[in-house]
């Protein structure tokens, strides 16, 4: 059938009032500005549609509908419709009789719009909050809506809500013959939801399975792009404060105390540009509903990068870079000159770890020869930061599931991060202070794009 | 060829307008978003891929910045840079054959004159060997190097477009191949100038053929030169024999076999140590450049690109509403208090779930009328209220659930057959959410119940119903 081949698969989303139409329609088109979305019953009023692309073209219409609000009295009013009629005429052709009525047109106005939508679409999820028990009027609901003749698929949603109860809704969907069930959470879907979402769908509409397949083949495709930038994303952050490297002239206090605050200033600022992006690269407004679901505030971080507690909250113990009676966190270098300091730089990038402890006992003797203070940002710092920067990540791709695991224990490959050595390319950038975009100015640098390039992947779990 | 140093920005093939797009990201990432909206709209418009609608931005911001010139201008000029170095390479390849041939008044220094030509060749090949295998991305030759350097040193503003080539050739692991292809080639050129020299000079004068030494051994040079020349040889090149090369050793000039012999063997090693190889270098980079440069795509999974992509090929469009909202929805109303006889009061549970403790104890003289939730129980309890019309009707619902039009008419409807009523609003032991408790008040009070209407605590919603109206 080449004629229905070409046409966009259209999907009607269905279900009682209030139990997150609109919600599913906003993860599945990405659109956080789609439609009104309250805890509020009957939020939506009228039937409201959305196109998906794969590649340009338009592959499935997806149309939210009202919630249905009295199913008991709408059954009651089609089974009249059947017994004037004898019984002989089929479930669709019955909706179509109803839908001519002045009912249909005053007091089920609503419900008949979403049975003019369901009729004109191909199949229809069927949106349940699994938290409400089964009702005679959600039984009502499934059988005036399973006479329509069009494929539904039940989508638990709230399925993590310790009153959910699903048991219940599959045996009673299994009895009427609905055993294709999905469980996707609408505000925070987890990891490849989706995909089952359309796979069930693609079981239940065969003749468009090709379709569905495309569309999930691109959303896959643009969610490991949208992953890998958001990768890169962290890693510049971490390199350009890596390499970051401050020379004060004079180590008196005042001077020495201006430039620690001016770094951190800009740490800060750096680090909340990497956020802005995550959230730009997720199409995340910070003014969502759905916000909350974040572990920021307003759109940041509400822990001070540079307060000692930050740190303690994460796991990550405070190396001997920091200085006492400096903020926490930032590591003093002293140097002798401009050459010895790439030369030391880079040694301290071949030897890793070992190099704090050859600094530790050099600064004495170094402090005595030169009037320089090279100022970076330490260890504990750039561990803080790629922790809070992936588990932000981690709380963007799955729409809140991570935000509810509190930050010491997500992930489990960010042990290595918290107390391993630093990625290799990480301390590369040590060595190389002109990397750093912290000071104004884009280092444009194949080596340190390399370098960034290099780190994404290290970051990336598996 | 003819060159011209006026290619319009809108004539940039594939690969420069990929170069613009890339001087744009550069660009944006240090001075923000370049455009309000107003490219990103035109760009919308374009059919094709997403990478289509990313350069068709660039070419609109490129033109706007500036930077779609430079990128145009950089092509005949780094042209003509490398016509000028071609020549400059065939020049001095032909004069280094002069000079270590000499005039002809002294015997040539074999190994001198194999060292002149071949040594600084042999020198930079391993170099740029070594390079390749450590250098990662930019290896390259330090002459293709230079005319990078050149060629967008020329002018000032061009710095960005270079460090863009720079960005894109690197992270497709072109520059090595594409600045390998200009050092190569410009190597080959300088030899083929050498060989011309050489061709030339051995042609028009005599030369005598000598080698010196004061502490090797005569058996090192025959070894030498039979040695160098055995590949050569191999082409069809002559080999100066033993009794030459010792001959040669001792100051004697030679014969014209001989002469002829040293002559190919210097030619031949050449053409094979020294055009050969870079002949053969030359076509592999071109080869390696020019496949991957017809792979070439904008990398989007670069911040910058992915951000992009996304405004500029959304996963989804908004249709709008295709069917509008009614203009008035239907409106149920409970009928305020009104006499009737009774005195009995009724309770009775809409909806109600099993984890609820249900019936409650109840007062004396109260009638429990059980949970209501199916249709045929609706009507039924419609049938006996009708019969025996309570004079207090309290009718208990769970907050956990969503109040629907469905039930808010139910409600409206039993007040109909009660002298008065009131809905409880319960208190399950889960507690639920305090934003549908919320909507249930609301709801409650658009059908008629207000803060009257609506009981939540238990103790006095049983005292209500038992008819205690202090309560």
């Amino acid at each position: 059938m080449p004629d229905s081949n070409s046409r966009p698969v259209r999907i009607a989303v269905v279900g009682h009032t209030n139990t997150g139409k609109t919600s599913l329609l906003r993860t599945l088109t990405r659109d956080t500005g789609f439609g009104e979305v309250s805890s509020r019953p009957s939020t939506t009023r009228h039937v409201e549609g959305a196109r998906l692309f794969a590649d340009g073209e338009v592959l499935v219409e997806l149309y939210d509908t009202l919630g249905m609000e009295d199913p008991i009295a709408l059954l009651e009013e089609l089974e009249s419709i059947a017994q004037s009629d004898g019984g002989r005429v089929d479930g669709p052709q019955r909706i179509a009789q109803f839908l001519r009525t002045p009912a249909a047109a005053s007091r089920f106005e609503q419900e008949a719009k979403v049975l003019r939508q369901l009729l004109a679409s191909d199949a229809a999820f069927y949106v349940i909050d699994v938290r409400d028990p089964l009702l005679a009027k959600h039984r009502d609901e499934l059988a005036v809506l399973g006479s329509c003749a069009v494929p539904l698929l039940p989508v638990f949603n709230f399925v993590r809500d310790p009153a959910a109860d699903e048991g219940v809704w599959r045996e009673t969907l299994a009895r009427l013959g609905l055993h294709a069930v999905v469980r996707f959470d609408t505000v925070a879907p987890e990891r490849g939801g989706e995909q089952r979402l359309y796979t069930a769908l693609a079981t239940l509409l065969d003749a468009r399975r090709e379709t569905l397949e495309r569309l999930m083949a691109s959303r896959e495709h643009d969610a490991e792009v949208r992953h890998g930038a958001a990768l890169r994303l962290i890693a510049e952050l971490l390199v350009d404060v890596a390499a970051c490297r401050n020379s004060v002239p004079g180590a008196t206090e005042a001077v020495l105390s201006a430039a620690l605050n001016d770094l951190n200033r800009r740490v800060r600022a750096r680090e909340q540009a990497c956020v802005e992006a995550l959230l730009e690269l997720y199409s995340f407004r910070s003014d969502d509903v759905d916000a909350d679901q974040l572990p920021l505030m307003d759109g940041r971080w509400d822990d001070d990068l540079f307060h000692p507690e930050t740190l303690h909250l994460l796991g990550v113990k405070i190396g001997s870079g920091a200085v006492a009676g400096a903020a926490a966190g930032v590591g003093i270098d002293l140097m002798v000159g401009g050459i010895t300091l790439g030369a030391a730089a880079a040694l301290g990038a071949l030897i890793g770890g070992g190099w704090q402890a050859l600094r530790h006992t050099g600064r004495r003797l170094l402090g005595k020869l030169t009037g320089h203070v090279d100022l970076t940002v330490n260890d504990a710092i750039l561990r803080l930061l790629a922790l809070r920067q992936l588990h932000l990540l981690e709380a963007l791709e799955s729409r809140g599931h991570a935000a509810m695991i509190p930050i010491r224990q997500f992930a489990a490959q960010s042990e290595e991060l918290r107390t391993g050595v630093l990625p290799e390319p990480l301390r590369r950038a040590r060595a190389h202070p002109a990397w750093s975009g912290l000071c104004g100015g884009l280092p444009v640098d194949a080596a340190r794009q390399a370098a960034i390039d290099e780190l994404a992947a290290e970051l990336a779990p598996g | 060829m003819v060159f011209s140093l006026n290619n319009s920005p809108s004539s940039l093939s594939t690969f420069e307008s990929r170069w613009l797009a890339e001087a744009i990201r550069l660009r944006e990432l240090t001075a923000g978003a370049l455009d309000k909206g107003e490219a990103a709209h035109a760009a919308h418009g374009v059919d094709g891929d997403v990478e289509q609608r990313i350069l068709f931005r660039a070419q609109r911001l490129g033109v706007r910045e500036g930077l779609a010139q430079a990128v145009a201008d950089w092509r005949p000029r780094s042209r003509l840079l490398l016509l000028g170095l071609s020549l400059l390479a065939l020049l001095s390849g032909f004069g280094v054959a002069l000079t270590v041939l000499g005039d002809g008044s002294r015997p040539v220094n074999i190994v001198w004159a194999l060292g002149g030509l071949l040594g600084v060749h042999l020198l930079s090949l391993l170099l740029w060997l070594l390079g390749l295998w450590l250098g990662g991305r930019e290896a390259g030759g330090l002459l293709g190097h230079a005319w990078l350097w050149l060629s967008t040193r020329l002018s000032s503003s061009q710095v960005q477009v270079a460090a863009a080539l720079a960005s894109l050739l690197g992270r497709a692991g072109l520059m090595r191949w594409w600045l390998g292809a200009v050092t190569h080639g410009l190597w080959l050129l300088l030899l083929l100038g050498a060989l011309a020299g050489l061709l030339l000079t051995l042609a028009a004068r005599q030369y005598g053929f000598v080698w010196e030494t004061t502490i090797l051994p005569a058996e090192f040079f025959v070894r030498f030169i039979q040695g160098a020349g055995w590949l050569p040889a191999q082409f069809g090149f002559a080999l100066p024999d033993a009794t030459a090369v010792r001959a040669a050793g001792s100051g004697v000039q030679p014969e014209e076999a001989a002469r002829h012999a040293w002559s190919s063997w210097l030619l031949g090693s050449v053409v094979v140590y020294g055009i050969m190889p870079r002949l053969l270098l030359w076509l592999l980079c071109l080869g390696w450049y020019g496949r991957g440069r017809r792979r070439l795509r904008l990398d989007l999974s670069l911040p910058g690109y992915a951000a992009l992509a996304q405004r500029l090929a959304p996963a989804s469009e908004r249709i709008g509403i295709t069917d509008a909202a009614p203009k008035a929805l239907p409106h149920a109303h409970v009928e305020a208090a009104h006499r009737v006889g009774g005195h009995a009061a009724v309770l009775l549970g809409l909806e109600l779930r099993a984890d609820l403790a249900w019936p409650p104890a109840l007062p004396p003289g109260v009638r429990d009328a059980g949970v209501v939730d199916g249709r045929e129980q609706r009507h039924r309890t419609l049938t006996q209220l009708a019969a025996g019309v309570p004079a207090r009707l309290l009718i208990a619902c769970d907050p956990r659930l969503s109040p629907d039009r469905g039930s808010l008419e139910f409600i409206a409807e039993l007040s109909r057959h009660a002298g008065d009523c009131r809905v409880w609003l319960l208190q399950p032991a889960a507690g639920g959410d305090a934003a549908r408790r919320a909507h249930w008040h609301e709801s409650l009070r658009d059908i008629g119940l207000g803060e009257d209407g609506v009981i939540e605590d238990a103790d006095a919603a049983l005292m209500w119903l038992g008819g205690d109206h202090a309560g």
